[in-house]
């Protein structure tokens, strides 16, 4: 291998470690999270939500708890048919979680989704039959 | 140190390690924020900024086409940046990251104009680059 060859293929395997050290996952410290009295639960892992239907209540305010296993950072937002936005919870870096106190919504069949990760979605529907 | 030469002039020597050090650190800066955030997507950007990393101090031949790089890396951080005006998520991280990028494009611009001609240098360089081409596949072509 010539000199040039080594040197360029020593500076590769620096950037790949440096690259690597920063996506490495990051383990869970944290007790399983439980959903808080009356709102919902959602969990971030690889990337992904642990579940695309929520079922929350219209018409009242709500908790609504993200548990990030990743390192990546995470947030949700809930937007309405037309892709506004009605909540924005804060984004945060992993692992950990966020209890968002979601203002009330009116009934109807919303979005949600990681502003960051916008592949990470599904949707909520706010009925006032939602048990409390 | 070889892998400045193609920028250094006599007195222009520490000028051109400070602007090379300062760019290949933010380049490396915002290619670890981007590899921090997961995903496919920011993971390919992050595998890009680090290749622009690696090309702006690669000596030897690959100096007579640093300001190619150069170029390439401002278009490269331009779009990234207008992607996140685009779609991006607003939260503090992507605002340093973002602060870094046009710290990194102003620096290039600097390196650019000192070494490079600045615009119309630029211009010449392509116009050449480009007849070289032209002559490159019509002799191709001719065989």
């Amino acid at each position: 291998m010539t000199r040039l060859g080594a040197r360029s293929l020593g500076w590769s395997a620096a950037l790949a470690l440096v690259i690597a050290a920063c996506s490495a996952p990051a383990a869970w410290t944290g007790p399983p999270p439980t959903a808080p009295p009356g709102g919902v639960l959602i969990v971030a892992q690889a990337l992904a939500f642990d579940r695309t239907r929520l079922a929350v209540p219209a018409g009242v305010p709500f908790e609504f708890l993200v548990a990030s296993y990743d390192a990546a950072p995470h947030n949700v937002t809930i937007l309405d048919d037309g892709g506004r936005p009605v909540f924005v919870g804060e984004t945060f870096g992993g692992p950990g979680s966020r209890t968002y106190s979601v203002p009330p919504i009116a009934a109807g069949r919303y979005r949600f989704r990681c502003d960051v990760h916008t592949y990470m979605t599904g949707t909520v529907d706010a009925s006032p039959s939602v048990a409390q | 140190m070889d892998a400045i030469n193609d920028i250094a002039r006599p007195g222009t020597r520490w000028t051109a390690v400070f602007l090379r050090a300062t760019v290949v650190l933010l380049t490396l800066t915002t290619a670890a924020v981007h590899a921090s955030l997961g995903g496919f997507l920011f993971t390919m950007n992050a595998l890009g900024y680090a290749a622009f990393a690696v090309a702006m101090v690669l000596p030897g031949p690959f100096g007579r086409i640093r300001w190619l790089v150069r170029v390439a890396l401002i278009g490269f951080t331009l779009a990234t940046i207008g992607g996140w005006v685009l779609f991006g998520a607003r939260f503090p991280l992507a605002y340093v990251d973002k602060g870094v990028e046009v710290a990194l494009v102003v620096f290039l611009a600097i390196e650019l104009w000192l070494f490079d001609g600045g615009p119309f240098g630029i211009a010449r360089r392509t116009r050449r680059l480009a007849s070289a081409f032209a002559a490159t596949v019509a002799t191709r072509g001719a065989r």
